[in-house]
């Protein structure tokens, strides 16, 4: 029986490519009044591109593979686990080579997503209870502010492996390179350059040794991109002076040019903050920038995800998916494509305007991932809850930043008498040649 | 040395005062750090292009700026008007 072929959709209008698309997930239909199959491959999560999830570890117990103990941590400096009974060492997975992260960045197309960076399920609470299989009792462990906990009862130590959907297991974790004691070393040091006008309680309360281990949560991103700038620049022809003595004054005359430049590029590992917190960079609420300056880290050594290499350290849990920071990614970007094309418009010597910019982004990479902090923080009582103030030690390259606060009257005092003397200088020459 | 220039000089305590202040601000505070991402991150780059339809459109005559109005060839955080492109 001859069949009548379905209408050909219009090329523009509703339904169209040139029509508004709907947005990212939705489904133009309500799923529920759908047959059950079809609910259910619509409902079915999106598979997920690269699974980094550590399977031999989900029962939250991480055993040395030579004695069985549970009682596992990082040997400080390195990032060997050690055994504390037996005194076994072993390396963590690098998570690069495991899941061939670094690799064809260039031929990244669309978005992919590593299982730690998927979407956090808002109805998942951030308490995990694990039943010990030593004495059967029950240990609950606050992902939260921490990702392991000790069975009171019979001592085993448990560390939340599986990666649960509240966004609290990444995909990988950097291990502590620095000590505490190099930490506190930096931190003293840091200060003890910025003590003349810091504020009085600060330095009396200053006790380096209250560095605590932070890990912090963050999407590192790898992408493949084009962008495109365009503008005016100018070029000088001719300068010249006119007038005579202080009259005289300089004039210039310059060609302009209409300016565009396109390139093709690709990021590694380029580092977003995914707590909402700490993404958060407004200097004048907040010192977050602190922490955002003593990025990068060597994001190309990161272990895969083993709780083992948390224990007595404290996390910071992430509440960002990755469509909340493309925003951010994209900003990142088009910013990394002008500081690119900036050699090529050189010839300008009198600078460049850009007008218009365009991105676009072929594809991604998004890996969760916990970096090392050591962070020093004072509270500064004020208007508003006051400031919290950061000292930031970059717990792999050493790299330090802080936020130290000020005694305003006594920068002001500073600044009024090196005016005062200044001007008594300006005085005295003015004085002289009238 | 002429009135003009005197009276010049007499801004050098208030400006004095204020550059010290905002700059030990800075030392102490930090508020203008952040990750110089735009160098610090491993970027692959091909040839940049374009630079063969540089078109002169205009010229300027007598002006005493040094450089040309709006110059953000260094501000690469300071957006500008965006064209939307594809993104995947």
């Amino acid at each position: 029986m001859p069949t009548t072929p379905p209408p050909i959709p219009p090329p523009t209008g509703p339904g169209s490519p040139q029509d508004v698309p709907p947005p990212r997930g939705s489904v133009p239909i309500d799923p529920a009044t759908l047959p059950q199959p079809i609910r259910d491959e619509l409902q079915a999560p999106d598979p997920v591109a690269i699974d980094t999830s550590a399977a031999e570890l989900k029962d939250g117990l991480n055993r040395c593979p030579k004695c069985g103990s549970t009682e596992i941590r990082q040997k400080p400096g390195t990032d060997l686990l050690i055994c504390q009974y037996c005194r076994h060492e072993w390396h963590g997975e690098g998570v690069e080579e495991e899941f061939g992260l670094g690799e064809g960045i260039d031929q990244l197309q669309g978005t992919v997503i590593a299982s730690g960076a998927k979407d956090i399920k808002a109805d998942t609470a951030s308490l995990m209870t694990f039943k010990c299989p030593g004495c059967g009792a029950e240990v609950t462990v606050n992902t939260a502010n921490a990702m392991t906990a000790r069975c009171h009862w019979c001592r085993h130590v448990f560390g939340v492996n599986e990666q649960v959907p509240n966004g609290a297991v990444p995909d990988a974790v950097l291990p502590f390179h620095i000590k505490k004691d190099d930490a506190v070393a930096r931190i003293s040091q840091f200060v003890d350059k910025r003590r003349l006008f810091a504020l009085k309680a600060f330095k009396e309360q200053f006790t380096p040794e209250n560095v605590v281990p932070v890990y912090l949560p963050y999407m590192i991103v790898d992408g493949n991109a084009s962008a495109a700038v365009a503008g005016h620049g100018e070029i000088e022809t001719r300068c010249y002076t006119q007038g005579s003595d202080d009259k005289k004054k300089t004039y210039y005359d310059a060609d302009v040019y209409q300016v565009e430049r396109q390139i093709d590029f690709t990021v590694d590992d380029l580092p977003l903050e995914s707590s909402s917190e700490r993404g958060n960079l407004d200097t004048r609420a907040n010192t977050n920038n602190i922490i955002n300056t003593i990025l990068p880290f060597d994001t190309k050594n990161a272990v895969k995800w083993n709780a083992s290499y948390l224990a007595g350290i404290t996390s910071e849990k992430r509440d960002m998916d990755v469509e909340k920071l493309r925003p951010r990614l994209e900003d990142e970007l088009l910013s990394i494509a002008r500081a690119q094309v900036e050699k090529s418009v050189s010839r300008f010597d009198r600078g460049v305007r850009w007008e218009q910019e365009q991105l676009s982004v072929h594809g991604t990479r998004w890996v969760s991932m916990y970096l090392p902090v050591w962070l020093y923080s004072y509270h500064q009582p004020g208007p508003n809850g006051g400031m919290l103030h950061y000292i930031a030690v970059n717990g792999r390259t050493g790299e330090t930043m802080g936020s130290v606060p000020v005694e305003q009257w006594k920068l002001l005092m500073a600044a009024l008498t090196v005016g005062t003397f200044l001007e008594a200088i300006a005085l005295f020459l003015v004085g002289h040649s009238s | 040395m002429s009135s003009d220039g005197g009276m010049w000089l007499l801004a050098l305590g208030p400006a004095g005062a204020t550059g010290l202040y905002w700059a030990l601000y800075r030392y102490y505070r930090n508020t203008d750090k952040s990750h110089d991402f735009e160098h610090e991150t491993a970027v692959v780059a091909k040839p940049v292009t374009g630079s063969e339809r540089d078109q002169k459109v205009d010229e300027v005559k007598g002006t005493q700026e040094k450089r040309i109005s709006g110059d953000n060839v260094r501000q690469y955080r300071q957006r500008v008007k965006r064209i939307q492109g594809d993104s995947g």
